[in-house]
């Protein structure tokens, strides 16, 4: 007996010569986070008065599916189903009985309450910590009724940082093209939606082919390029009043626009004689200025999130490539080496990626690099697919797929797909009719 | 080796080999639709005027014209000499297996290769516009390497 | 042209003559075989007297550890499934594999003995055998009793095993319980430091009395929002895992713990 203690000792003692043991965890896993969604509590005056506003019969259980749909399209976690749930929604909101919430295998919970006061959504909601049995967070706004949809995605982007430490993306919107018709002769027209698909709406009528819309940080600003009178330009679109407006007065071609971090600018490819070059346009002055002069095609460009440097899409080395460069044109530098056509690169929001599409052996793949060209990692591998835009965050990259048609030509599908970071949580983003050239707002509450 | 069997060996590679050939795949040169990357058959070729095709065709990611392009050229610039009173606008096109952006780049390219030559034969530039399509107006939708060899275009249309 | 077409047959020709003249051919030759030697497949233990199967899968993880590739367990009484050493399955065949191997069994015991099965041929894998528990644990009410008793008959062995000299693999048993409870958040930014370390303070059960994140300070520094993401995960992980899965012994020796939570290595990956 005695021995077998001193065995013990000596294996012990050798391994950590301290009192105190300590172990390294190292693995988990990456599993969603199950957490408990319950509806948001609401009282019998302002569930009828939403009814009859909003056509909701109960507020506040479409809020809390917003936020169910959300968290689990993010791919982080797992909303538990609301059968199992064993506590009323108000009364879960005041105290919830920790253990119940604990049986459901939930380790974070969510509730609320939702009121009409003085004609306004007032809501507040709280997260809590199932496992330490004490609340996270608890946070009120209030907003008119026509926002209740954002209300549900704003909770979700709250719940989500605490959580993941990451900012959210789920009060965003997506602006893309909506694609009917034969391959041949596409309809396009401009549409934009929430980004979980709803409240879609179209912004052009389709009468002109329209491509490669963006967003203005200030988000109420769009720039894309349309045929519009049989003239490819790049064209400013007020979201709020409808109105558009050409860019610039150039003789030519202006096509791949986007907007810089200030949202002051646009840049853009302007294509004379053969050759296209980037520029800038300050939306207030006018000044127009040449960021490139190179006999090669220069497009696709994007801003880095400071302002400071531009990654582009060039054809000087034989084949497109990406490079980057000062925002004022000097110290062009290729990032891209490895065997294929790279093209629209475009810098993440977080400023350290540079996602891209690349093409080798008849293959399109959607991929990030560091901003130095290191690191490349592809994630996606498809017939054809291209454009990825970052989510405001920088977790998340929103692209489009389109498909193989039969020997008759028939077949042919164009759709929007999302995928992870990390490489997980690929998906299709449903839209009502076929699209391409999507882009992802930034946060609209901030 | 004795005769009989070499003749048993012989009339089995033959056999073999005639196997082999059975099973090769359809060179599209045969049928002189393409050579190399570059489509050279007439089926959505339009005429401007009898024995003047109105485009010209471009191997993948290319835009230099090929022999038989500046034929067809040749033939457009003593058209539009003829015809002074004609303009024309020169629509440049791409196929589908490249990037949006970089495909209309491309089709502008095309389409100024094909201005530039015809300038060469006399041609006034203020009577050639150029127009970029991109990939964005496909003459034929199929997902085939003959199929994308027909988009890679540029197309002389008279604006008047 | 034609006379390319000459050229061309008459040198095929010249080939095929050539080809049947030296080609040697699928004759009456008997075939010399090597001579069929049988060869014993030898079971290398790194311990023997392992009485119940549940243990492999501790023994695994330990021997996972240290990256040896061969090694695998007598467990007398059970049949073995054999698999074969094909290429690594990817973590989502694999999870599909276990899942539906766990949807057959009724036993959780038989459970694991697959599992050990399969983890045999893998060196490292995303998705571990740990998530076995995972996968439990999201199944109702009556899976969750399952699993309590499971380990109440793994503590028993634990007091024999003890006897036994498996020392070492007490740490790594109270790892492998770990291991299933942390769910890492994936948000966390991949090239930050990652490490978190919690102090505890344990009751000889294996319940905590209290817990103490070091460098408490980082939580509120400005940029390192993540760090309080990642030490609540932890917090939740030691929480959930409750009561740990710690000696029966030398109460003295393990009452205060300290846990390095480093998420570095699952997020690079």
């Amino acid at each position: 007996m005695l021995l077998r203690y001193l065995f013990i000792l000596l294996i012990i003692i050798p391994i950590k010569a301290l009192a105190l043991i300590e172990v390294d965890i190292t693995r988990g896993n990456l599993n969603p986070l199950p957490v408990a969604v319950s509806p948001l509590s609401i009282d019998n005056k302002s569930k009828e008065n939403f009814k009859k506003i909003l056509k909701k019969e109960d507020l506040g259980s479409e809020i809390s599916i917003i936020v169910e749909n959300n968290l689990r399209q993010s791919g982080l976690f797992n909303p538990l189903n609301k059968n199992a749930f064993l506590q009323e929604p108000d009364v879960a909101n005041l105290k919830p009985r920790f253990e119940d919430w604990n049986l459901i295998k939930a380790q974070a919970l969510i509730t609320g309450k939702v009121t009409l006061v003085d004609e306004k959504l007032r809501v507040e909601f709280r997260l809590w910590d199932i496992l330490a049995g004490k609340e996270m967070m608890a946070l009120a706004f209030t907003t008119v009724p026509s926002n209740w949809r954002r209300v549900g995605h704003i909770i979700t982007d709250k719940v989500y940082e605490r959580l993941t430490g990451e900012k959210g993306y789920f009060d965003t919107r997506i602006i893309y093209v909506s694609e009917e018709g034969p391959k041949t002769k596409r309809i396009k027209k401009l549409a934009i939606m929430d980004q979980d698909g709803f409240n879609n709406k179209y912004l052009t009528l389709g009468n002109e082919l329209v491509l490669t819309p963006r967003f203005s940080p200030a988000n109420q600003m769009v720039t894309y390029l349309s045929y519009f009178r049989n003239l490819p330009r790049v064209y400013l679109l007020d979201i709020e009043t409808g109105m558009q407006e050409v860019v610039g007065d150039f003789p030519g071609m202006t096509f791949a626009p986007r907007f810089s971090p200030d949202g002051k600018k646009i840049i853009m490819s302007f294509a004379k004689d053969g050759n296209s070059d980037i520029y800038t346009m300050d939306l207030e002055n006018r000044i127009v200025e040449r960021i490139t002069n190179h006999p090669s095609i220069d497009t696709s460009p994007s801003f880095s999130p400071n302002g400071k440097r531009i990654t582009f899409n060039s054809d000087r080395s034989g084949y497109q490539q990406i490079y980057v460069m000062d925002s004022n044109g000097k110290n062009v530098k290729r990032i891209s080496f490895g065997n294929g056509l790279y093209g629209t690169p475009v810098w993440s929001p977080r400023g350290d990626l540079i996602a891209f599409t690349k093409l080798h052996k008849g293959k399109f793949y959607i991929g990030v690099m560091r901003t130095d060209g290191t690191g490349e990692r592809l994630l996606t591998e498809n017939f054809y697919q291209e454009a990825p835009s970052w989510s405001p965050n920088g977790r998340v990259l929103i692209f489009y797929r389109e498909t193989k048609t039969n020997s008759k030509g028939e077949g042919f599908s164009a759709k929007l797909w999302s995928i992870d970071l990390t490489g997980y949580n690929e998906k299709m983003v449903e839209t009502e009719t076929d699209a391409s050239d999507p882009s992802w707002s930034s946060l609209l509450s901030n | 080796m004795n005769l009989s069997k070499i003749l048993k060996n012989g009339f089995l590679i033959v056999l073999a080999s005639l196997v082999l050939t059975a099973c090769a795949t359809k060179k599209t040169s045969t049928t002189g639709q393409m050579q190399g990357d570059v489509y050279t058959g007439t089926d959505s070729v339009e005429y401007l005027a009898s024995g003047v095709p109105d485009r010209v065709f471009f191997a993948t990611n290319e835009t230099v014209l090929t022999t038989a392009s500046r034929e067809t050229l040749r033939k457009q610039a003593a058209w539009l000499r003829k015809n002074s009173d004609i303009n024309v606008v020169l629509e440049g096109h791409a196929d589908e297996r490249g990037t949006r952006e970089y495909n209309l780049a491309l089709g502008e390219r095309r389409a100024n290769s094909a201005k530039d030559y015809l300038m060469t034969y006399g041609i006034s530039s203020d009577r050639i516009s150029v127009l970029s399509y991109g990939k964005e107006r496909p003459v034929d939708s199929g997902s085939s390497p003959l199929a994308w060899s027909k988009n890679r275009r540029s197309v002389t249309v008279k604006a008047n | 042209m034609n006379r390319n077409i000459f050229i061309s047959f008459g040198l095929h020709i010249f080939l095929v003559i050539i080809t049947a003249m030296s080609l040697p051919f699928l004759a009456k030759k008997p075939i010399d075989l090597p001579p069929i030697i049988s060869v014993e497949l030898i079971q290398i233990t790194d311990k023997t007297n392992i009485p119940f199967a549940p243990k492999a899968k501790k023994i695994i993880e330990k021997v996972k550890e240290k990256e040896k590739k061969l090694v695998s367990e007598q467990a007398p009484p059970k049949k073995i499934k054999k698999q074969k050493p094909d290429a690594i399955p990817l973590p989502d065949e694999k999870i599909e594999k276990i899942k539906k191997i766990k949807d057959e069994k009724q036993n959780p015991e038989k459970v694991e003995t697959e599992i050990k099965q399969v983890s045999e041929f893998e060196k490292k894998e995303l998705f571990d055998t740990n998530n076995i528990a995972a996968l439990i644990d999201k199944s109702k009410t009556e899976s969750a009793e399952t699993k309590k008793k499971l380990d109440k008959v793994t503590q028993d062995q634990d007091k024999e095993m003890n006897f036994g000299g498996l020392t070492l693999s007490e740490e790594d048993a109270l790892k492998a319980q770990i291991f299933g409870c942390w769910s890492i958040p994936l948000g966390l930014p991949f090239n930050q430091d990652l490490l978190v370390r919690i102090k505890l303070q344990l009751k000889p059960d294996g319940s905590i009395i209290k817990t103490e994140i070091l460098d408490h300070a980082r939580m509120n520094r400005p940029g390192q929002g993540f760090y309080k993401v990642l030490a609540e995960s932890a917090l939740r992980a030691i929480k959930l895992c409750q009561p740990l899965r710690v000696p029966s012994t030398g109460y003295e020796r393990w009452k205060d713990m300290q846990l390095n939570f480093d998420a570095r290595e699952m997020l690079e990956g």
